[in-house]
């Protein structure tokens, strides 16, 4: 069976560049992820994007700004599946190559969220609920957020206060990141006096709104390119979909998480989840503390008490505070583990065997994993 | 894009009255008119018509601003559960923040859910309000 290799990866700091287009941002991480790759071209371009549509008044993303960048002589496509669209493009492009449908793949991850005034943009992100029973109903993604937490600590008998700990871990690492969008550290108290979003969901229990572009060159064989960067083998991806929230049995359970970790679990070693470094999908905190007791690393109830003991989880400052541009932040994600486990980041490396990166998109409509392996 | 008579239209049985989709093949009742049951993909459903009446069992007062519902802040948004025992998320009107609490007692009410611009189209939908009880 052909594997799958990482040779290349880019990625701009998450933020508002006010004076930069989405294809200004793109091109920057492509020529640095493809210098890196040593690749002369690739075959298949893949661009992750959620809002282009909405945001950016265009349609057929990936075609125009291959156009824009003299880029004609490949096969190109669009992939979309709300805020998990960078890992569904990872999804694609593995399967690509593992199919024999394509040698040299690139994967560009770019979102541009901060054209418009914060609450037009509040109501276009919050249809990647369904809109005809959710979002036009006034239900949005913090809400849920809200009464989720609400759950967890009626269920674990837990207060506010003891769930802060996670944004402070966050800012933390983001204040060691490069690309990161909020690079200051906050304490407790900021945390439990930051603006109430959804109560008990405060502004620093969220990701902020920003502009990102991300790229990662993949190719079937190691030896392939004249890559200036360690390859790291891209061993699995998996997706799955869950039900809607008022159709759960259990609040604090994020169903589609589970079917891919439960899928990870049964196709690799059951420890390759507590050996890995990790890339989780915290766009609210809550869903941290669920995340971090779906992937098996602490007991029903027990998230809070472990969160610190966490070494290698979200060493970027994750959606939290290295941000989430959206459909680009799973090519972030990758992006980063990549570079962990070679050259560093954040002035940390990794030197463990395997990296997953997890995303989902609202509160686990579905969830993506992939799963990163050092090359021996 | 706005301005979709059509696309509201026809939902609008879902949207003027509560409806919930039984499973023949499942058993579970879920809200909404689904295509197919959520739970198991069965076809074989009947849409049935809830009391509109239920309990609340989470809510959040909410200040996230959204585009054509701006001056509904804060909005309170519950998990209500129905008397046919499957919950439903809406907003709560009528009621000082204050004074919700879990257990409240509810009723399905039309209003105003948002609109386009001043100009443009005015979406109803349901929200709950507060049972208030003869003393």
């Amino acid at each position: 069976m052909r594997r799958v290799y990482v040779i290349g990866s880019a990625l701009t700091k998450v933020g508002r560049h006010f004076n930069k287009g989405y294809k200004e941002l793109a091109s920057e991480v492509i020529d640095k992820a493809i210098n890196e790759s040593g690749l002369e071209s690739v075959d298949l371009v893949i661009v992750a994007n959620m809002l282009s549509d909405s945001i950016l008044d265009q349609l057929d993303i990936s075609t125009i700004l291959m156009q824009n960048l003299g880029m004609t002589k490949v096969k190109v496509l669009r992939v979309e599946t709300g805020e998990s669209s960078g890992l569904a493009a990872l999804e694609v492009a593995w399967t690509a190559i593992k199919s024999e449908a394509a040698e040299n793949v690139l994967v560009i991850g770019v979102e541009k969220a901060t054209e418009y005034p914060t609450y037009k943009i509040n109501k276009v992100y919050s249809k990647v609920l369904d809109y005809e029973t959710e979002t036009i109903r006034n239900i949005t993604p913090p809400d849920y957020a809200a009464l989720i937490m609400k759950a967890y600590l009626r269920k674990y008998g837990l207060k506010r206060e003891d769930i802060v700990e996670w944004p402070i871990k966050m800012h933390e690492n983001a204040s060691r990141n490069p690309y990161a969008q909020l690079n200051f550290k906050v304490n407790h108290e900021k945390v439990l006096n930051s603006m109430i979003i959804s109560d008990p969901i405060r502004l620093l229990d969220t990701f902020p709104i920003g502009d990102g572009a991300a790229a990662i060159v993949l190719t079937s064989s190691k030896e392939s390119g004249r890559s200036k960067a360690e390859p790291v083998e891209l061993v699995y991806t998996s997706s799955a979909v869950s039900i809607q929230v008022h159709l759960r049995d259990d609040l604090t359970k994020l169903p589609a998480t589970a079917e891919v970790v439960s899928d990870l679990r049964m196709k690799f070693n059951e420890k390759i989840i507590n050996e890995a470094a990790i890339e989780l999908h915290d766009s609210y905190s809550i869903y941290a503390y669920l995340l971090i007791e779906e992937l098996g690393l602490a007991a029903r109830g027990e998230a809070p008490e472990v969160v610190n003991e966490l070494e290698f989880i979200n060493v970027s400052g994750g959606l939290k505070a290295r941000g989430h541009p959206l459909g680009a932040t799973g090519v972030y994600q990758v992006a980063e583990l990549h570079k962990l486990m070679t050259s560093g980041l954040a002035g940390r490396r990794f030197d463990g065997k395997y990296a997953i990166a997890h995303s989902m998109s609202g509160p686990d409509y579905n969830a993506r994993v992939a799963l990163l392996q050092r090359v021996i | 894009m706005r301005y979709s008579i059509p696309k509201f239209w026809r939902r609008r049985g879902g949207y003027y009255q509560i409806l919930l989709t039984r499973c023949r093949a499942c058993g579970r009742i879920a809200y909404f008119t689904y295509v197919k049951c959520p739970y198991c993909g069965s076809g074989d459903v009947e849409l049935i018509r809830s009391s509109g009446r239920g309990v609340v069992e989470e809510y959040t007062i909410s200040y996230y601003r959204i585009e054509g519902a701006e001056e509904y802040l804060p909005r309170i948004i519950a998990l209500i559960k129905l008397s046919e025992g499957v919950r439903v998320a809406g907003e709560l009107v009528d009621v000082d923040p204050s004074e919700v609490s879990e257990g409240m007692e509810v009723e399905a009410v039309l209003r105003i859910l948002s609109s386009d611009d001043p100009h443009g189209l005015i979406y109803y939908g349901l929200k709950f309000t507060p049972i208030i009880k003869d003393s």
